[in-house]
Parts: C-alpha cells; sequence; structure tokens
C-alpha cells in the first residue's frame, strides 16, 4: 500500500517536473523511454508534422537525445559496451575534474548536455545549435558533398547528412579525441566515425540512433538510442558556461559517478 | 503515518536523484550527499550567472564568529524555467538554506532549498524543489 502510493505520488511529481513551466523531461531516455514518455501525458502521440516538401519537420526545441551520465544506459538490454584494454585502461585513469564538459568545453558528439537544442536550415546546410555545454553548434553538409580525405580534427567533426526515407542520416569523421562520451568518461580516438539516425517517431519524440565505430577505443562498432523529447513552450536562452565556473577546483576523485 | 513518512522518503530520494541531470558536471564528484548541512544566515551576494547561479551567506555561530558560505544552484535558465527571476534571492534577505557540503570540506554547499524569514520556500539547488512561492 506504501509502495503503491509512494508511486502515485511520485509519478504526480514527476509529471508536476515535466510539464510546470514546461520544464524539460528530467531524464535523457535510453532505448527504453517509456517511462518518461508515459508522465508527459499533454504532448499528443500524433504524427510527426510534415515540411512541404513531405519530410519530416524536426523543428522545435528538443531536449536529450544522447548520452549525459553514462553511454551504456543507451544499448540494448543484454549488452556491453566493447572496450578495448586500452579504452577501458584510459577510462579508469580518468578523474572527474578532467570531465571536459565540466570545464565548459563542448560535448562533442554523440553526447548531449543537459539543456535545450534545436535544428535550423540554410540551403544545403543544416546546424545544430545547443543552448548548454557549451553554446555553440554544430554544422552538417547536406550539399551531397564527401568527406574530406584528411579532415582537421575537431571537436564536432565533419558532418555530412542525407534523408532516409523519414530519417536524417548524419555521418561524422574528423573528430580530436578530446571530448568525454558522458560522466563516466567513455572515450574515443581520432579514429572514431559516428552515424546518427534521427526519427521524429511521433509529435513529441526524436529518436536519435547511434552507431559508434573507433577500432582505436572499441572492439566493433556498436549501437545506442537515446530519445529527444520536445519542450513544446521551449525558448532557446544564453548559456555561457565559462562566465562563474567554480565547479572544477572542488571536484574530486575518479570519473564514474554520474 | 508511517506510510506518510516512507512516501515523503521516496520522494526525496527522487528529488536528490534528479540533481545531477542540471549540471555540466557530475553531482556526487563534487558535492558529498552524506554531508547534509543547514545554515542560517543573511544573503551577502548574488551571482546570476552561468553554469550555476551563486549565492553567498554569511553564518553566525554561537561565539558570534562570522563564516561565509558560497551556495550554488541550478544554472539560471534552469531557474527561469522553474519561474524564478533573478530577484527572488536579494542581497540582505535572512535565509535558511539546505543542501550538500562540497566533498573538499571547503565552505561551498549545492543549496536544495532555501526559507526565507517569513517562511516563504523560494530557492532550490535543482528544479525539482519547485520555483518561488509567490
Amino acid at each position: 500500500m506504501n509502495m503503491l502510493r509512494a508511486s502515485v505520488i511520485l509519478s504526480g511529481l514527476t509529471a508536476a517536473l515535466l510539464l510546470g513551466q514546461d520544464a524539460p523531461p528530467a531524464v535523457t531516455s535510453p532505448a527504453g523511454a517509456g517511462a518518461v514518455a508515459s508522465t508527459v501525458p499533454n504532448l499528443p502521440s500524433t504524427p510527426a508534422p510534415r515540411l512541404p516538401d513531405g519530410k519530416p519537420d524536426l523543428s522545435g526545441i528538443w531536449f536529450g537525445g544522447g548520452p549525459v551520465g553514462d553511454l551504456a544506459l543507451g544499448l540494448p538490454k543484454g549488452e556491453k559496451i566493447p572496450l578495448l584494454p586500452s579504452a577501458e585502461k584510459i577510462m579508469q585513469s580518468r578523474l572527474s575534474k578532467d570531465d571536459p564538459e565540466a570545464n565548459c568545453l563542448p560535448t562533442g558528439v554523440p553526447r548531449t548536455a543537459p539543456y535545450p537544442w534545436t535544428f535550423a536550415t540554410a540551403p544545403g546546410r543544416l546546424y545544430m545549435l545547443f543552448e548548454g555545454n557549451i553554446h555553440s553548434y554544430r554544422q552538417i553538409f547536406m550539399d551531397g558533398r564527401a568527406h574530406p580525405a584528411d579532415p582537421n580534427p575537431t571537436w564536432y567533426g565533419h558532418s555530412i547528412g542525407h534523408w532516409e526515407g523519414d530519417t536524417l542520416v548524419i555521418d561524422t569523421v574528423g573528430f580530436n579525441d578530446k571530448f568525454w562520451f558522458d560522466f563516466r568518461g567513455h572515450p574515443h580516438t581520432e579514429r572514431l566515425h559516428t552515424i546518427e539516425r534521427y526519427t521524429r517517431k511521433d509529435f513529441g519524440t526524436l529518436v536519435n540512433q547511434i552507431t559508434i565505430d573507433d577500432p582505436g577505443a572499441y572492439a566493433r562498432p556498436f549501437t545506442v538510442t537515446f530519445n529527444a523529447r520536445l519542450m513544446p513552450k521551449g525558448e532557446m536562452m544564453e548559456y555561457i558556461c565559462q562566465e562563474n565556473n567554480q565547479d572544477v577546483s572542488h571536484i574530486k576523485g575518479p570519473a564514474g559517478v554520474p | 503515518m508511517k506510510g506518510k513518512a516512507s512516501v515523503i522518503a521516496v520522494s526525496l530520494g527522487l528529488l536528490i536523484w534528479l540533481a545531477p541531470l542540471w549540471a555540466h558536471h557530475s553531482f556526487a564528484a563534487e558535492y558529498d550527499e552524506k554531508k547534509p548541512v543547514t545554515l542560517k544566515g543573511i544573503v551577502t551576494k548574488v551571482e546570476w550567472t552561468n553554469p550555476h547561479a551563486r549565492f553567498y551567506v554569511d553564518v553566525k555561530d554561537d561565539k558570534g564568529n562570522v563564516t561565509s558560505w558560497n551556495l550554488e544552484l541550478a544554472s539560471p535558465n534552469v531557474l527561469v524555467r522553474n519561474g524564478w527571476t533573478r530577484k527572488s534571492l536579494q542581497v540582505g534577505d535572512p535565509v535558511q538554506v539546505s543542501g550538500s557540503q562540497a566533498k573538499d570540506g571547503s565552505n561551498m554547499a549545492n543549496a536544495r532549498a532555501v526559507i526565507l524569514a517569513d517562511g516563504r520556500k523560494v530557492f532550490a539547488g535543482s528544479s525539482s524543489d519547485g520555483g518561488p512561492q509567490q
């Protein structure tokens, strides 16, 4: 009885949190997003809206859609991340204070900051604009070009995109090896290649299925899935992390705790 | 009665669990949930800045010694989305703050709830504690 009451109150509380003042969903959900979806009753499970050209309309303010605390949360049930021993060693040696995100550096791909983001389009280009950590953007070429032969390694890499039916596919190479995939410190090398597949499953849900291929850190390519949730009344705000970051000097211990 | 208590405890557990999700850093690497602090004092400064809003409180002990505490909130963006304004907490406000102290033992804490002298609960370290009761 107590448990029942507790869960009812918890559900109500969670719903209130999610709905009150248009707060974003508190959890960046892995594949099994039902727990969050069930607490957002005001987002209709109607089909995704479409643009005049017939493509799904991905505009809107989104929250989540990538790992925050732990990349492994996006794995299918029962699977493990195929870390190479060298990568596992790097992960175990990492300290929380060195997490680039704690130091106001970019998330890279596919990590997501717990802040909203949105797509913006221009002819032949697609941009992802991030409110939080850091107040930055990704540029995706949609004009059919190929990746350069030897791209300059960067935090967000070199991205080219195309549509496969109702799914936006973003292929990215040319990453630096500086960002972490999550608070736990899952590493990668400059050989990282990501393929993100964004599908607006319904009005309120954007599914991001990400294949991570990095023979320098993982034994085989693997796929994680995270859902972004729509903030129907959301607006992007300014977030300049470098303004007053006092945290790093107080952060202690190894990476691995969210 | 016992049932109510456990419900509250579970709810509180959820609130604590939610806290890290707003931060750009690992919550547990910086703050110790096993070091709860309750502070009574006067607000001396408010920093409405990213990545976290902060306020500073002078706390006087029984002998009259004053210690200044640095208290971390969520980011202004998260606070605004939950109904706050930059004037919700002001210099000179007498407050009671509860939160978790920094693991390094410094006079720094993540503020979870702030109660004004008139009993109004106006502040929280995470959205889960609600916005200003105005």
